[in-house]
């Protein structure tokens, strides 16, 4: 289950690596991901073509998530170099905000349910529900698309670059906040296809970001805050610490299991399985 | 014929012919001219009222003891740093107030004090950045950045990532790096021999008097190293105390006696 929520993780880490920003509003990305989802899927696509509106509401989320860097994020970091932006932090904490009281206001407090992608399925002698077998399929692509764009074509290399030296980039002649605007867009884009994805699992209602966004953070700080290959090891180790704790101790305590795993990281590895010191004297 | 050689006659190909003495008394408009250039942190004045002017195909060096705002001329150059006063031109177009990439984008390109290279990413990949956002083929880039780091005797390192490179290494890449941009005009380096090993300096030195006679890129070299500034700049600027106290050849500026004061601390 913990890959499931590698790709909220992928977008917050995304975000940090190019601009030094978390995004607290993820999780509203990733509502409202499941929500343009089930309108797509309910009113226009129909469940059999559930892929395309996992697309569209990426699409979306992208449109949005670009646009509101622009209005809102882009303006602080005009003529700022590589100093970190706190206060674009905080904006990301406004848009959550508002982001779920307009959920409230315009779909109601209501929870919605998507059809299923697919029946109840069995791996060997397990029965497993069918909408994971889907997300967990669907992410895994979403996340090798990911790294081959990062790691194998020109415009992936050039976010690797503004990542690891601004003024190096901005003095080449790169737009770095182009660049801000489009990993932006990426990371909310990521947020809204684990949204689209995770819709029938998770079901669909303003506070539907809240729980993958925890989780999303766990596998941030155990994996490390900005490492790209932390998000996916520490999604697979979180998965396998639930599944473990669950069998082995008692299944209803699953979401101590992550926290757990969580502390004794942090008990070895201050910064996380991947990360590095952000301050040093 | 090597590879080195082929390089030379690539770059003659691009070759206006013109001798310092030409560019010295060319009555043309300077490629960058900056009056009265003002800039203040807080309460602190770095730079007061500085004029100067470099011809196209110039080798400028600008000296200064240290504090003395040599850094901060390249950052307002360059738009790191905003003006507190006067104007800059480049090529009669004022660029203070232009963003870097903007200003990078006329063909002003610099280099750091401390290399700025891509650390996890490999020499061949640091060399392409620059064409990331040009008009120009990754293939015929790629050619070009192959070139240059044979010319620059990089290549048997150029799959090895950047962290993996000395201190004097890093700079040369990143020296080199700037001159893939494709209509580099300007050329301004940060003390682009500190701490760097002979072998490498003479490699330094070979890439900018090659691109200064074959491609009249123009240098402003901010250094320390006073027998490589008299060897390479055509003229020296002297900085103090964030004036410009002194402009001329090197046998000029060093008889100056404001110069001799500025570095031995005289009254």
């Amino acid at each position: 289950m913990g890959v499931l929520y590698c790709l909220m993780s992928l977008g917050v880490n995304f975000i940090y690596g190019i601009m030094k920003v978390i995004n607290w509003a993820i999780g509203e990305f990733f509502m409202i991901g499941a929500y343009v989802q089930y309108l797509l899927i309910v009113f226009f696509l129909g469940v059999r073509y559930w892929y395309i509106g996992v697309l569209i509401a990426a699409l979306c989320t992208f449109l949005l998530g670009a646009l509101v860097q622009k209005i809102l994020i882009k303006p602080m970091f005009v003529g700022i170099i590589e100093e970190k932006m706190e206060y674009a932090t905080i904006v990301t904490i406004a848009m959550a905000i508002l982001f779920r009281n307009l959920a409230i206001f315009i779909g109601g407090p209501f929870i919605y349910t998507p059809p299923d992608y697919a029946p109840p399925t069995r791996i060997g002698p397990l029965p497993v529900s069918g909408n994971n077998v889907i997300a967990f399929i669907g992410t895994i692509i979403i996340l090798a698309f990911f790294f081959y764009f990062l790691k194998r074509t020109w415009i992936g290399k050039a976010f690797q670059a503004v990542s690891q030296n601004r003024p190096g980039v901005l003095t080449a002649g790169i737009d770095v906040l182009k660049f801000d605007m489009i990993a932006f867009g990426i990371g909310t884009a990521l947020a809204g296809a684990g949204g689209a994805l995770l819709a029938p699992v998770l079901l669909v209602y303003p506070l539907c970001g809240v729980i993958p966004t925890v989780r999303g953070f766990e596998i941030i700080v155990i994996g490390g805050l900005g490492s790209i290959p932390g998000v996916f090891v520490a999604g697979l180790s979180l998965g396998i610490a639930e599944s473990l704790g669950a069998a082995f101790i008692n299944p209803s305590f699953v979401d101590i299991y992550g926290f757990g795993l969580l502390m004794l990281i942090l008990l070895i590895k201050p910064y996380g399985l991947f990360g590095k010191p952000e301050r040093s004297v | 014929m090597g590879k080195t050689e082929n390089l030379f006659l690539f770059f003659k190909k691009w070759s206006r012919g013109k001798g310092i003495e030409e560019i010295m008394n060319s009555q043309s408009r300077p490629l960058l001219d900056i009056k009265n250039l003002v800039k203040d942190f807080g309460g602190l004045r770095a730079l007061s009222n500085v004029s100067l002017n470099i011809q196209k195909g110039e080798i400028r060096g600008l000296i200064g003891p240290n504090g003395s705002g040599k850094t901060t001329m390249i950052n307002l150059i360059t738009g790191i740093y905003n003006i507190s006063g006067g104007a800059i031109y480049f090529s009669q177009d004022r660029i203070d107030g232009l963003q870097p990439n903007v200003i990078a984008g006329r063909g002003v390109i610099r280099t750091f004090q401390i290399p700025r290279v891509f650390k996890d990413m490999t020499v061949l990949e640091n060399m392409m950045v620059p064409a990331l956002c040009q008009q120009q083929s990754m293939a015929e880039a790629k050619a070009r950045a192959e070139e240059l780091l044979e010319f620059s005797l990089l290549t048997r390192m150029k799959d090895e990532p950047a962290k993996n490179l000395s201190g004097g290494q890093n700079m040369l890449l990143q020296i080199v790096r700037g001159f893939m941009k494709k209509d580099l005009r300007l050329y301004l380096m940060d003390e682009p021999f500190s701490g760097v090993h002979e072998s490498i300096k003479g490699i330094i030195i070979k890439n900018i008097k090659a691109m200064n006679q074959e491609k009249m890129i123009t240098f402003l070299i901010v250094s320390h190293e006073m027998t490589t500034v008299r060897n390479l700049c055509h003229r020296i600027s002297v900085l103090h105390k964030g004036e410009l106290i002194s402009q001329g050849t090197m046998e000029e500026v060093a008889n100056d006696p404001l110069v001799i004061d500025a570095y031995l601390g005289g009254e």
